[in-house]
């Protein structure tokens, strides 16, 4: 699949990422020169130092060819603009918008965004309170799609810690996007793995191996 | 019978349009978030400026636009300016609607979605050319 991904933060980097790995064709739009810069230091060539909102830019990046628009950047008049224009102007068929204000969760629907993803309400409603530790945290559940992404921090005294990850009994079906240690350092996926306490680990998984994943991380029960 | 208008941005055209409404007996509530742009204004028994982030639908209430007849979004954003008017025409139901779009191709693609939009550079064009007699 060709996916469009405005915004290189936090989330647009690691979903990128993952979906890279998972050998779609990715292009990211990134208004911020630096941050486009150290994004293509780890993604390569993919990352265009541009406003995603911007008609001729979505032209350059080949929206018109592409299946799916995700607007992740931390604003949501950017992401509402970006979905609109992809929509209405490239006729892109799935438009995906982050937003902060739950407000404009039913707005932006009504407005022709085919899903949009609250941050807010995605934390408020997925972190189990009774989990000691390592919260699973919901990154992105696409519609129609079995394999949803997750974020698991890697608790103190979890069996995962200081062993290499191929010990580490990760259910099948399942597979590590990213690790990100807690000075945002991102680890290199391979053998030679081992997680630390605070790791952040990034897996795509199909919802009912969540459980498993998530015990593997942090040796909860 | 004067109207309420609401007008979001108070740079130097929304400075303008609220001064020239206020002037014709309009009640106009002027919103910025950064209230330093208020000084382009001077507080009027018709002229409210309040310091809000007109994206906020929570904001937009707090400031009263259920009780406004026109909205007008100006700032320099077309993002913040599309999702204001959007939130004001199919939130709030404002009866009417006015967007400030400066890009050109995003302009026609809010005119077929219902709104109604001004594009300064479309406008200042305008101008030229019938200033060269064009």
């Amino acid at each position: 699949m060709f996916v469009i991904v405005v915004g290189c933060g936090k989330i647009g980097y690691q979903l990128s990422r993952a979906l890279l790995a998972a050998d779609h064709e990715v292009v990211i739009l990134e208004r911020d020169s630096q941050r486009a810069a150290r994004a293509a230091e780890e993604l390569g060539s993919v990352v265009i130092s541009s406003d995603g909102t911007e008609p001729t830019v979505l032209t350059e990046a080949g929206a018109s060819r592409s299946q799916l628009l995700i607007a992740t950047t931390g604003q949501d008049a950017t992401n509402l603009v970006a979905c609109q224009v992809a929509k209405r102007t490239f006729h892109v068929p799935q438009t995906i918008a982050v937003v902060t204000d739950p407000d404009h969760v039913e707005l932006f629907k009504r407005l022709g965004v085919d899903v949009t993803i609250s941050t807010t309400e995605l934390i408020l409603s997925h972190i189990e309170e009774e989990m000691p530790g390592g919260p699973l945290v919901h990154l992105l559940s696409m519609q129609g799609a079995a394999n949803g992404i997750v974020s698991v921090r890697v608790p103190a005294g979890s069996p995962a810690v200081g062993r290499p990850i191929a010990e580490v009994a990760l259910p099948a079906g399942t597979a590590l996007a990213a690790v990100v240690a807690k000075n945002g350092e991102i680890k290199a996926l391979g053998t030679g793995l081992v997680l630390e306490q605070d790791d952040d680990v990034v897996a795509i998984t199909p919802p009912d191996k969540e459980a498993l994943l998530w015990r593997a991380l942090t040796g909860g029960t | 019978m004067p109207r309420t208008v609401m007008i979001l941005g108070c740079g130097r055209v929304g400075a303008m349009v609220a001064k020239a409404l206020a002037a014709e007996g309009d009640n106009v509530i002027v919103l910025d978030r950064d209230a330093d742009n208020f000084l382009r204004l001077a507080e009027g028994p018709n002229l409210q400026m309040l310091v809000a982030d007109g994206t906020s639908s929570e904001e937009l209430r707090r400031c009263g636009i259920e009780r406004v007849d026109a909205f007008i979004s100006l700032t320099a954003q077309d993002t913040v300016n599309a999702l204001a008017a959007q939130t004001a025409q199919l939130s709030f139901g404002v009866a009417a609607v006015v967007c400030r779009i400066n890009d050109p191709t995003r302009r026609i693609m809010y005119e077929e979605l219902g709104l109604r939009t001004v594009s300064p550079p479309q406008v200042m064009t305008d101008l030229v050319l019938n200033a060269l007699g064009k």
